[in-house]
């Protein structure tokens, strides 16, 4: 079952097209990575699918309804966004109280948990609280909150490694034990990237990518050698990117099956892509793209699926 | 309909919500006592406390030291829709759910400070100005008839000052500075219009000192007007408000 549909789902300001014409479809109880540069229109989409702001163009459907003041379908629904604004006169605790309150499947047990864990002083003015303790706040709604569909903005700013680590941890044990669907946007790429199941990345407001990460696993490749072999091997593949350095070459191409092989056969040295590294890849090959006039786009411009 | 959620929301922290506006007046009202206590002690040494109790009781007529509580209740408003509704929004809670929500707490404070004040009024009326001739409670912004009277005046001046308060914040929310540009340029084009008025027409000033004169209930139904107003023009924006 899917979890979350639209269709040509646009949001424009006067001066930007912060969403522009986006179709997907995120099936239930599955962690889906949500990534884009700064400005793709990440928390644009959130927003719009947790009815927080309202559609210019397009439809879309959370838990099998419009999620646009449909209080059936948001009190299943939980938003974490970075930039959240909280009263002045709050504390952590008072996010908290009012959480437990919204949310049906709060669990308080596992909230004092994570506060405990994350060294939250729960007791603080918000105001006064660091970059990273405000991070936490989100973290610990987002988690205990055990919402069937769950939006991490960023939820991690300011955090220190080990507060990531953790978080990556709780999250995993806690979806394992009660599933539901998560959508994480983040720039951390390699740090989430097993978590993820499915990626979508947007770019200036459309989707760049939309894919399982097991098939991104082996959309990409990157081979090492002689410049001449190098370019030998690429002569009819999709190159993403190609560097010299004096008589040696790296490049990265879009993978097909039996590349690895051929490769070896050549001579030449195999390795994995990343996922943050395909994302770098694909976002400034469409950013190139889109710099050259209509007409003259080479065969490495990224393609949509 | 969570409003249960909304109630909580604002009212989660007791002291702020609650604790600090009432600790804020005892310290106004202190200070008012205490300068009172000085003013009558020096004057019965000089043989004329009574005179001086009777002088303040006229003078402190329109004694502002009560919005000690009114200021923080005022900004209740604004702080409402700036600083409330995003979170509301953030914690899945629908517009209507918010508005409705916040539409009782303004109620039930507007209550709860009126029966306040109301209270505090009879005390200070029973007591001579707490045996002082101060006026801190009874005066002309809260009433200075019957007790009913401040009752439901400053009942109708809390809950219609919160709504044009969350109104004007949602206009910002949904305009943004254009809007406040706007605002205070006809506010100043009235301001100075009526300025004018009063300064150039003889007509106008007696119009204006016929409803600067005018009766109790008369101006009871001006603040209802600006309150009813004020949730017209609030309840119309928030249902289109958007997070920003």
């Amino acid at each position: 079952m899917t979890a979350i549909v639209t269709r040509q789902l646009s949001k424009h300001y006067p001066e930007v097209r912060a969403l522009d014409g986006v179709s997907i479809a995120l099936e239930e109880h599955r962690i889906h990575g949500l990534l884009g540069r700064n400005g793709a229109g990440k928390t644009t989409l959130m927003q719009l699918l947790t009815g927080q702001v309202f559609a210019t163009d397009g439809t879309m459907e959370v838990l099998g309804a419009s999620p646009v003041e449909n209080a059936d379908v948001l009190m299943q629904t939980c938003f974490i966004q970075e930039s959240q604004k909280y009263p002045d006169t709050f504390r952590a605790i008072d996010v908290l109280r009012v959480a437990a309150g919204a949310y049906p499947n709060w669990d308080q047990a596992f909230a004092d948990r994570l506060v405990d864990e994350f060294r939250l002083p729960v007791k603080r003015m918000i105001k006064k609280l660091s970059r990273g303790q405000l991070s936490a706040i989100g973290i610990v709604v987002g988690l205990a909150s055990r919402a069937p569909l769950t939006f991490f903005d960023e939820p991690y700013l300011g955090l220190d490694a080990v507060a990531r680590r953790m978080f990556y941890d709780r999250l995993l044990a806690d979806f394992s034990e009660h599933p539901r669907t998560v959508v994480l946007s983040t720039h951390h790429i390699d740090e989430v990237a097993n978590l993820l199941e499915h990626v979508i990345i947007l770019d200036e407001g459309r989707v760049l990518l939309d894919a399982d990460t097991d098939e991104l696993h082996h959309a990409a490749m990157a081979v090492s050698g002689r410049a001449a072999d190098v370019d030998a091997f690429l002569s009819d593949r999709e190159v993403l990117e190609r560097t010299v350095l004096g008589t040696l070459a790296t490049a990265t191409f879009t993978a097909r099956a039996g590349d690895e092989r051929a490769a070896r056969e050549a001579g030449l040295d195999v390795s994995q892509v990343s996922l943050q590294a395909l994302f770098v890849l694909l976002t400034t090959a469409n950013a190139a793209a889109a710099e050259q006039p209509i007409g003259t786009r080479s065969a490495t411009d990224v393609a949509t699926s | 309909m969570r409003i249960r959620n909304v109630v909580q929301l604002h009212t989660v922290n007791k002291l702020q919500a609650f604790g600090w506006p009432l600790v804020i007046m005892l310290l106004s009202l202190t200070v008012v006592l205490i300068i009172g206590a000085l003013v009558v002690n020096v004057a019965a040494a000089a043989g004329d406390g009574a005179q001086a109790r009777a002088g303040m009781n006229m003078g402190m007529q329109w004694n502002g030291a009560i919005f000690a509580l009114l200021g923080p209740l005022i900004g209740f408003g604004f702080t409402a829709m700036g600083q409330y509704f995003p979170l509301a929004l953030g914690l899945g809670l629908t517009r209507r759910e918010f508005a409705t929500g916040t539409a009782l707490v303004f109620a039930g404070n507007a209550a709860f400070y009126a029966v306040i004040i109301t209270i505090g009024k009879v005390i200070e009326v029973a007591t001579g100005g707490f045996g002082l001739g101060i006026r801190f409670f009874d005066t002309h912004f809260t009433g200075t008839g019957e007790w009913w009277q401040t009752l439901v005046q400053t009942f109708l001046l809390i809950l219609s000052v919160m709504l044009v308060g969350a109104a004007i914040t949602t206009a910002f929310h949904r305009w943004g500075q254009s809007f406040l540009w706007v605002f205070w340029i006809a506010l100043a084009v009235v301001v100075l219009a009526f300025s004018a008025g009063l300064v150039l027409s003889e007509p106008f000033r007696g119009f204006a000192v016929d409803v600067g004169t005018m009766g109790w209930l008369p101006w009871m139904g001006v603040v209802a007007l600006l309150g009813a107003v004020g949730a017209a023009v609030w309840l119309a924006l928030v249902r289109r408000a958007q997070a920003r």
